[in-house]
């Protein structure tokens, strides 16, 4: 038995580290390509001490800060995703799919047309939205037991996520002005974005990073059931009440930055379950290296498949998303968390 | 006969079944028309009483909102020069305005509706879950993105209508043979045609973002669906697909209504079940792709139509009819709410049914379950 245990963790570790490694490498390709016309070795040869002031421009104003968004967005929707399939006992539960992405859209769409402009407002207002978004489909869940049912909980959330989209979309039909100002943040890409957003929005990453390092333990004894968990001396409402807020937080981050993105929190708790199986703090752990690797290879196919344009990141996720929905549909038994 | 929907051929035989007085053979059941058939020895045809009330409620529901339909607008017209103008006498200009602006929107707004609606509650029937509407299982997805693809330009030059219908049929063909594992039945079902819908949905934003500005404007009405524009031929086609799928859906009423039932039942009753719901599924598919290529995805109208139907419907029969009315009064009205509302902006249609059908979906999903599918 114990024997078991000490390999799962060596494969664990080895994991890790075999993923960070990846990071770095997808990190560093997403610093030589684009969709621009600065090819990766005058990127190499900049780097080298060439005097290229486009190359410099181009990888240190637009990619680098391109790469470090897609870090933490990566980083923010992989472990909300995660911590959410977690306190709905849900392996389909997502944020993009619960309708907390479609609940910051929304919110920041209606505090444009308030009066509010898009650069000051906006993170502030997409947290209180995402966490609007989650708490109404988990209050959903709650009312007569839908969240009971995990496919039910996808249906209602993609019903609320279809209803708050609809209402953007009318928002922007009103005012001509914020329509302009948010139609490229709500197609949700990493491009264009700037590093002022993400240095808004670290403090809230950071507060619930620590909220998540204190919370893992007791959430991993949530697993074994509440009254369990309470045996234990845990508090599972309170447990779960931080929880979502840390959701919420994460979420309404990665919204506020780069648009609304679906299906990565959905992917990568899947990917990490497959790997390392149920135990949240290890899938937690996986999580944190798979989502930005995610995120990044998405971003980088996105500058190329149709270069010398872009595609928005959030069709890439869909694309590549959606099978995985079905692929845990499909499996005879949907495992419960 | 135009209001013989639900109405069923009782041979003579089938009069003595538990639930019927035994005293007179003859008389119709509570709640039943008997025609024909004065001294019993021939065929007698039953008509539910509330079925003909229904729809003629519903039919005169829509002939009222077709008279607001055409009055209302960013000019407002008198309903009395509206009805003479209908019949060519008039002002000039109002006759134009009804004549050739709003009467043909009108009818496109109909056919839609109707075929919508028509398609949802097949589908529903079909897969005994009235979450199952072509809308949610990602039909219409796949419909728009075919379609969009023969707007902007891609692959092989088809009209939108035919592009429209291979689409609708692949997405069916996937979300079917997905779902194959897990049965028709259920929720699973649905969330595979979700999934497929998001694929196809992700698959249309693709081609949008490929090409320029304008032509992506010009495909732009395909994604939220409006009835703004609408192409003449395919208006015509869904016309003629719409009359021929209500016969044809007309005809399979009966076993529509059996196959209610559990797989074994409807066997036992004489329904080929597989036949049966091969053609329902095709019926489905080809209604909903030539509506959107018409209207683009106005899905919604698909769950809310078929709802409205049922709930004023007895649960005896699937009222194929009554959803087609108020599949298209819902479409009526809300483009009426989406011309008027704002006007002289226009909202698409497609917008205003989502905003009343998301709801309306919710609650659906929280309310208790029931059997009733």
């Amino acid at each position: 038995m114990k024997a078991l245990t000490l390999t799962r963790r060596v494969d664990t570790r080895t994991l890790i580290v075999s993923l960070l490694t990846a990071l770095v490498a997808v990190s560093v390709v997403s610093l030589l390509i684009g969709a621009g016309s600065v090819s990766p070795s005058r990127v190499v040869a900049m780097l080298l001490g060439a005097d290229d002031a486009d190359a410099r421009f181009v990888v240190w104003e637009l990619r680098a800060p391109r790469t470090l968004i897609g870090l933490a967005v990566g980083m923010a929707l992989g472990v909300s995703g995660a911590l959410l399939q977690a306190v709905t006992r849900n392996p389909l539960a997502e944020p993009g799919l619960l309708g907390v992405s479609a609940g910051a859209a929304f919110a920041v769409a209606l505090a444009l047309v308030l009066g509010a402009s898009a650069a000051t407002l906006r993170i502030p207002v997409a947290q209180m939205g995402a966490l609007a978004g989650c708490l109404c489909v988990l209050g959903v869940a709650r009312w007569r037991g839908v969240g009971n049912d995990p496919v039910r909980l996808v249906l209602a959330g993609a019903a609320f996520s279809a209803l708050l989209g609809a209402l953007t979309s009318l928002i922007l039909f009103f005012d001509q002005r914020s329509a302009d100002e948010i139609r490229f943040w709500v197609i949700g890409s990493l491009a264009g974005r700037r590093l002022d957003d993400l240095l808004a929005v670290l403090p809230t990453i950071v507060v619930s990073g620590v909220l998540i390092a204190l919370l893992a333990r007791p959430l991993a004894a949530l697993a074994l059931g509440e009254r369990m968990a309470s045996g234990l001396g845990h508090h599972p409402r309170l447990i779960r009440a931080l929880i979502i807020l840390c959701v919420a937080l994460l979420v309404g981050a990665a919204t506020a930055i780069a648009g609304p993105i679906a299906f990565v929190g959905l992917v990568v708790p899947f990917v990490a379950r497959a790997f390392v199986g149920p135990d949240i703090r290890r899938t937690l752990w996986v999580s944190l290296p798979t989502g930005p690797l995610i995120v990044l290879v998405a971003d980088i196919v996105s500058r190329v498949v149709v270069a010398p344009s872009e595609l928005p990141l959030g069709v890439l996720t869909a694309l590549f998303g959606a099978p995985v929905l079905v692929a845990v549909v499909r499996a005879r038994r949907l495992p419960m968390l | 006969m135009l209001k013989q929907d639900n109405a069923s051929l009782a041979p003579k035989k089938a009069m003595f079944n538990g639930a019927m007085p035994a005293a007179s053979p003859l008389r119709a059941p509570d709640g039943y028309w008997r025609l024909g058939d004065r001294d019993g020895t021939g065929l007698s045809l039953l008509i539910e009483k509330r079925s003909v009330g229904v729809n003629m409620l519903l039919a005169v529901a829509l002939l009222l909102a077709s008279v607001a339909y055409l009055s209302l607008g960013t000019t407002a017209l008198d309903p009395r020069a509206v009805i003479q103008a209908l019949a060519g006498q008039g002002d000039m200009m109002t006759v134009f305005m009804v004549q050739e602006l709003r009467l043909p929107r009108l009818v496109a707004g109909c056919l839609t509706g109707g075929a919508f609606a028509l398609a949802g509650i097949l589908m529903q029937t079909l897969a005994r879950n009235r979450l199952a509407t072509p809308g949610i299982i990602g039909i219409d997805n796949g419909a728009t993105a075919f379609a969009v693809a023969s707007v902007v330009g891609m692959g092989v030059s088809l009209a939108p209508s035919a592009m429209a219908l291979t689409g609708a049929v692949t997405a069916a063909v996937l979300t079917f043979g997905l779902a194959t594992g897990s049965g028709t039945q259920g929720y699973r079902f649905i969330i595979a045609g979700i999934g497929v819908g998001a694929v196809f949905g992700a698959v249309t934003q693709l081609m949008l973002a490929r090409v320029g500005i304008d032509t992506a404007n010009a495909a732009y009405p395909w994604t939220v669906g409006s009835l703004n524009a609408r192409s003449g031929g395919s208006v015509q086609l869904l016309g003629i697909g719409l009359a021929v799928g209500f016969v044809l859906a007309f005809g399979l009423a009966r076993s529509l209504t059996i196959l209610r039932f559990s797989e074994a039942t409807a066997r036992g009753l004489g329904v080929s079940v597989n036949a049966r719901r091969f053609q329902i599924l095709m019926l489905s598919v080809v209604l909903t792709a030539l509506a959107v290529a018409v209207a683009g995805p106005v899905g919604m109208v698909g769950l809310i139509g078929p709802e409205i139907a049922r709930a004023l419907s007895t649960p005896r029969h699937v009222p194929v009819l009554a959803a087609t009315l108020s599949g298209a009064l819902v479409m009526v009205l809300a483009d009426l709410l989406g011309r008027t509302m704002m006007a002289p902006i226009e909202l698409p249609v497609g917008i205003i049914t989502a905003i009343v059908g998301g709801p309306w979906l919710l609650w659906i999903l929280m309310r208790p379950q029931r059997s009733r599918p």
